[in-house]
C-alpha cells in the first residue's frame, strides 16, 4: 500500500519533476554502480600489482641475505684451504691460528669465527681465546663440515653459546615490545640470537679432516642486509617523510633487524609479527603476501618463512610497501571518477532541463490553450516550433482548434437560419401539400367532368333549340325578345363551359421541344397588345437575355402566359403596368418567369383557392384558366406561384425546370 | 313542292326532350317528322315508313347510334343519317362518316344550325340524282366522305381541302371563314365555315388533329377556287399533324 501511495505521489507530480526524479534516479543508479565496480576493479588491480612488486621484491631481499650468506660462507671455504693454517694447526701453533682468525674476522666484520679439532673442540676462540675445548660437535653446522662439507645456514645459536663469544650475548639480548595484532609473549626479552653461519673441513693433503673452521654473523641489531634490501629494492625512496620500502628479519616472530620505523623514528625491533602472519608463516610454512597492519602502518607485505640447516622455521624474511601510495592512488582515481561522474551527472541535468523544458513548455502552452478554448477563446493557437511529435501535436491541436471554430460558427449560423429554415421547409410541405390536393381535385374533376359534360349537352340542346323556336315566333318588337336571347346567349356560354371542362379534363400531354422562353413570353405579348383591354397598360419587359433553352411544349406555355397577362389585365380596369420578368434561379435548376401587375390585388382568403376550378372572380369568367394554367405547369414538372396584396397587385411566378 | 313530295323524317333519341325540340326544329309543310326513343323503335319504324333522312344521337342504351348507323347503311345504301354527337364522341362521329352517314352535328345546337344540315342532306341527295360532273378525286388522298379530304405532305404536315360534293350540297357559297394560323384544332372539329347566300353557316370538319400553320388566304378572297380547283389550289389549311397514321384509320382512301 505504501508503494502504491508513493508511487500515486509520484504520478501526480509535475512532468518536469518526474523526469529529472527518474534521469536522476537512473543516473544514480548506474554511477553508484559505476563508481563501486570500478573502484573495487581498479582497487585490486592496485592491489594485485602491488602484490606482483613485493614479491619480486621479496626475491630480491632473498638474493641480498644469500648474498651475504655465500660471503661469509666463502671467507670461512677460503681461510679453511688455507695451506699455512693447516700448517700451524698441525703443528699446533695456537699463537699463530689466533692471530690468523682474528684478523680475518676483523677484516671480514665477522662476528664469530672458531677452530674446532677433527672431534669438534675448540682450539681457537677468536673472540674469546681463554674459552676453549667445549664441544661443538653436536651443533648440525659443525658436525657437517667435519664430515667434509662446506655448508651454509641461518641459525638460532641459545645465550650459553652467546655468553662464551665476547660482547655478543648483550649484542642478541632483546626487550620484547607489546604489539597489537600480535600474540601474547611468555616472556619479557629474547637471549637467544640468530645467525648467518658458514662451516669449512680443514683437509690434510692426504685427505684427512683435521677440524673445522665455522664463522657468521650474529642479526640481531644488526642491519647491514635489510637496509641494503631497502637500498637495492627500494632504492631508499620515501613517501611524505616515510620510508616507501621496508625489510625486516624476524628471529621466529620478533623483530630483531628491520627498518621499519615507530612512530619516534627508531628502528621497532623487539616488536612481533602479527598473529595471522605467525599462524600463516611459522607455523604453516607458506609465504604470506597480503596488506598487514606492520607496526603503525599498513604495509602490503610478503612473508617467507627462514629455515635453519635441518628444514626448522626459525624465522622470517619481509619486505613491505607502505601501502599509503597505492591507497592514494586509487583515492585520487576515485576521486576524479566520483568527479567525473558528478560532472556527467550536473551537465545531464542541465541537457536534461533543456530536453524537458522544449518538451514540457510546448505542452504547457497547449494546457494553457485548452483552457482559453474551453473558456470560448476559438481563436487561440498554440506556436509550433518543431516537428517531432510534440509540434505534430501542436500542429494537429491547432486544426483541430480551427475545425472546432469553424463547427461552431457553423453551428451558430445553423442556429441563426434553423428558424429560416423551418419556416421555408413549413412553406413547401404546405406548397406541396397544397398541389397535391389540387391535383388530385383536378383528377378526379376531370373525370366527373367527362361524365356530366354529355348528360349536361342534353338539357341544354332542348333549351337551346327552344328558345330559338320561341324567337322565331315572337313579334320583332316583343319585349320578351330580350329575356329570351339572353337565354339563349347563356345557354351557348354553358355549352362553352362544359367544352371547357371537357378540354381540361382531356388535357394531351405536352409535346417538349427546346424553346426560348424569351421568344415565348413576346410571342404573348405580341398576340395581345393591340387588344382594347391593353390601351392603358404599360408592359415592361425584363428578360435574361441569357437563358438557356428548355424542353417545353411552346403552344401550352403560350396558353398559360396568355391567360396570366389577360388576368393581369382584367385586374388593372383602370390602367397599371405589367412587368414581365425572365431569370434564372438562384440554384441554376429554374428558369422563372413573373407577372407583376399593380392591379386590384387577391384577398387574403381567395389566393388558396386561386387555382380551383370554376373558382373566379370575375363576371362571366369560367373559372378554368388558372386550373388550366396550373395543370400545364403541373404537366412541365414546374410549379405556379401566386403572391399578391390586396389593393396593391398580384405577382404570379412560374418556376420551369431547366432538365 | 308537291304534298308527296313530303320528307319523311325520322327522330331518334333516347330524351324525349330532345326528340321533340329537334321534331319542332325541322318540322315544316315539307318535312314530316317521326320520333323514335331507341334504336330498336327507330329500325321497326323505319322498315314500315323508309324515311328520307334519320336524325340519330350517339350515346343512347341498347342499339347505340352506330349500331343503328351500321344496320340502316347495311339494309339501304342510299339512306341519309345525320348523327348527333356530344363533345366525348367526336371520333366516333368522324368514324359514323366513314361508314357513311351524311353529317353529324355537336350537341348543343340552333334550329338554324340543324336547318342547314337537313337543308344540305336533301340537297345532296337531288345532285346525286342529277350526277353532275365532278372534278374526280387524285389517288393520294384521304377523305372525311362528302367533307374534307387531306394530302400527306411529308411526314409531320398535311394539306386540308373540301371535297367538291360538299359544296354541291349547299346552294352557293356566299363566304369563307377559315380557323387562324397556330390554332390547335382536333380531327372533327370545326376548320372552316362556310356561309351560304340564304345565310346558313356549314361546318367544315378537318380530318386530321394537329397545328394550323398555314391558311389559305388566297382562297378567301377567290371563292371561285374552291369549285375551279378543290384538290389544287382550293386547299383550306396547312397543318403539322400530331398522329396523321390515327386520323387516317378513321378516313377513306380516295377513289
Amino acid at each position: 500500500m505504501n508503494i502504491n501511495k508513493a508511487l500515486t505521489a509520484f504520478l501526480n507530480l509535475p512532468l518536469r519533476i518526474k523526469f529529472i526524479l527518474s534521469f536522476l534516479a537512473v543516473i544514480c543508479f548506474g554511477g553508484v554502480l559505476t563508481l563501486t565496480l570500478g573502484t573495487r576493479l581498479e582497487h585490486q588491480t592496485i592491489i594485485s600489482l602491488a602484490q606482483a612488486k613485493v614479491n619480486h621484491d621479496l626475491a630480491s631481499a632473498w638474493m641480498v641475505y644469500n648474498d651475504k650468506l655465500s660471503h661469509i660462507q666463502d671467507i670461512v671455504r677460503l681461510s679453511a684451504s688455507l695451506e699455512s693454517l693447516k700448517n700451524a694447526l698441525k703443528t699446533d701453533e695456537k699463537e699463530l691460528l689466533l692471530r690468523y682468525l682474528s684478523q680475518t674476522r676483523n677484516d671480514f666484520n665477522l662476528d664469530m669465527l672458531n677452530l674446532t679439532d677433527a672431534r669438534g673442540r675448540i682450539l681457537v676462540r677468536s673472540s674469546r681465546p681463554e674459552i676453549s675445548g667445549d664441544d661443538q660437535s653436536q651443533d648440525p653446522v659443525v658436525r657437517r663440515a667435519l664430515e667434509g662439507d662446506t655448508v651454509k645456514a641461518t641459525q638460532i645459536v641459545t645465550k650459553q653459546e652467546l655468553t662464551k663469544e665476547q660482547g655478543l650475548a648483550e649484542k642478541a639480548y632483546l626487550q620484547i615490545i607489546p604489539t597489537a595484532k600480535a600474540e601474547p609473549a611468555a616472556r619479557d626479552y629474547v637471549e637467544d640470537g640468530m645467525f648467518l653461519v658458514a662451516a669449512s673441513p680443514l683437509v690434510s693433503d692426504d685427505g684427512n679432516i683435521l677440524g673445522a673452521l665455522y664463522g657468521g654473523i650474529l642479526l640481531n641489531h644488526n642491519y647491514e642486509i635489510v637496509d641494503r634490501v631497502k637500498e637495492i629494492v627500494f632504492k631508499g625512496e620515501k613517501y611524505k617523510g616515510r620510508e616507501i620500502g621496508t625489510a625486516t628479519i624476524f628471529q621466529y616472530d620478533l623483530r630483531i633487524s628491520t627498518n621499519v620505523k615507530k612512530e619516534n623514528g627508531d628502528r621497532a625491533i623487539g616488536t612481533r609479527v602479527s598473529t595471522e602472519v605467525n599462524e600463516a608463516v611459522l607455523k604453516q610454512g607458506k609465504s604470506w603476501i597480503h596488506r598487514a597492519f606492520v607496526v603503525n602502518d599498513w604495509y602490503i607485505s610478503a612473508y617467507e618463512p627462514i629455515k635453519n640447516i635441518e628444514g626448522d622455521i626459525i624465522g622470517i624474511l619481509y619486505v613491505g610497501m607502505l601501502e599509503q601510495p597505492y591507497i592514494d592512488l586509487r583515492n585520487k582515481v576515485m576521486a576524479t571518477f566520483a568527479g567525473m561522474a558528478i560532472l556527467s551527472v550536473i551537465l545531464l541535468l542541465v541537457i536534461l532541463f533543456f530536453i524537458t523544458s522544449s518538451i514540457i513548455q510546448p505542452l504547457q502552452q497547449m494546457v494553457n490553450a485548452t483552457k482559453k478554448i474551453a473558456d470560448g477563446e476559438l481563436n487561440h493557437k498554440v506556436d509550433v516550433n518543431f516537428q517531432d511529435e510534440v509540434g505534430q501535436l501542436g500542429h494537429s491541436f491547432n486544426l483541430m482548434t480551427e475545425n472546432l471554430k469553424k463547427a461552431n460558427e457553423k453551428l451558430v449560423q445553423w442556429g441563426k437560419t434553423l428558424e429560416k429554415r423551418v419556416k421555408e421547409r413549413t412553406h413547401e410541405l404546405q406548397e406541396m401539400q397544397d398541389s397535391l390536393v389540387r391535383s388530385e381535385k383536378l383528377a378526379s374533376l376531370g373525370k366527373m367532368a367527362a361524365g356530366v359534360a354529355h348528360e349536361i349537352n342534353n338539357p341544354l340542346t332542348s333549351i337551346l333549340i327552344n328558345t330559338h323556336l320561341v324567337l322565331e315566333k315572337l313579334e320583332k318588337n316583343s319585349a320578351a325578345r330580350e329575356n329570351l336571347s339572353l337565354i339563349a346567349d347563356e345557354t351557348s356560354r354553358c355549352s362553352d363551359i362544359v367544352k371547357g371542362l371537357l378540354e381540361f379534363s382531356h388535357q394531351n400531354p405536352p409535346e417538349k421541344n427546346f424553346a426560348d422562353v424569351n421568344d415565348i413570353i413576346n410571342l404573348s405579348i405580341d398576340v395581345l397588345k393591340n387588344q382594347v383591354t391593353f390601351q392603358n397598360i404599360k408592359i415592361k419587359k425584363k428578360l435574361d437575355e441569357d437563358l438557356p433553352q428548355i424542353q417545353i411544349d411552346p403552344d401550352k406555355i403560350k396558353q398559360v402566359f396568355l391567360n396570366l397577362i389577360l388576368n393581369a389585365a382584367e385586374a388593372m380596369p383602370d390602367g397599371g403596368s405589367l412587368v414581365i420578368l425572365s431569370k434564372l434561379s438562384e440554384n441554376k435548376k429554374n428558369i422563372e418567369i413573373e407577372f407583376t401587375d399593380t392591379g386590384l390585388g387577391i384577398a387574403k382568403e381567395n389566393i388558396n383557392k386561386l387555382f380551383d376550378p370554376f373558382f373566379t372572380t370575375k363576371t362571366g369568367g369560367t373559372g378554368l384558366g388558372l386550373a388550366v394554367s396550373y395543370g400545364i405547369i403541373e404537366q412541365h414538372k414546374g410549379r405556379i406561384e401566386v403572391k399578391s396584396q390586396e389593393g396593391r397587385g398580384s405577382t404570379f411566378i412560374i418556376k420551369l425546370p431547366i432538365s | 313542292m308537291k304534298a308527296n313530295a313530303k320528307k319523311k323524317i325520322l327522330v331518334v333519341d333516347d330524351e324525349i326532350n330532345v326528340c321533340k325540340s329537334i321534331r319542332q326544329a325541322i318540322e315544316s309543310e315539307d318535312h314530316d317528322v317521326d320520333m323514335a326513343l331507341s334504336g330498336e323503335e327507330a329500325l321497326k319504324k323505319d322498315k314500315e315508313k323508309l324515311y328520307d333522312l334519320i336524325i340519330t344521337d350517339l350515346m343512347m342504351p341498347g342499339i347505340s347510334g352506330m349500331d343503328l348507323l351500321t344496320s340502316l347503311k347495311t339494309a339501304r345504301p342510299g339512306v341519309n343519317v345525320i348523327m348527333i354527337t356530344g363533345y366525348p364522341t367526336i371520333k366516333t362521329a368522324v368514324q359514323s362518316i366513314k361508314i357513311g352517314a351524311f353529317d353529324y352535328l355537336p350537341k348543343p345546337f340552333t334550329p338554324k344550325d340543324l336547318r342547314s344540315l337537313v337543308a344540305r342532306a336533301f340537297k345532296s341527295s337531288e345532285s346525286d340524282k342529277e350526277a353532275p360532273l365532278l372534278p374526280v378525286a387524285p389517288e393520294d388522298l384521304y377523305v372525311m366522305k362528302g367533307h374534307t379530304w387531306t394530302r400527306k405532305e411529308g411526314k409531320n404536315l398535311a394539306t386540308v381541302g373540301v371535297l367538291p360534293e360538299f359544296l354541291q350540297s349547299i346552294v352557293s357559297v356566299a363566304h369563307l371563314d377559315l380557323q387562324k394560323k397556330n390554332k390547335n384544332i382536333f380531327q372533327g372539329e370545326v376548320c372552316a365555315r362556310i356561309t351560304d347566300e340564304e345565310g346558313n353557316v356549314h361546318r367544315v370538319w378537318s380530318p386530321v388533329t394537329g397545328k394550323i400553320t398555314q391558311s389559305n388566304t388566297t382562297l378567301t378572297k377567290n371563292l371561285a377556287l374552291l369549285k375551279a380547283d378543290p384538290y389544287g389550289k382550293g386547299w383550306l389549311l396547312r397543318i403539322e399533324t400530331k398522329d396523321i397514321e390515327k386520323d387516317l384509320e378513321r378516313l377513306s382512301p380516295s377513289g
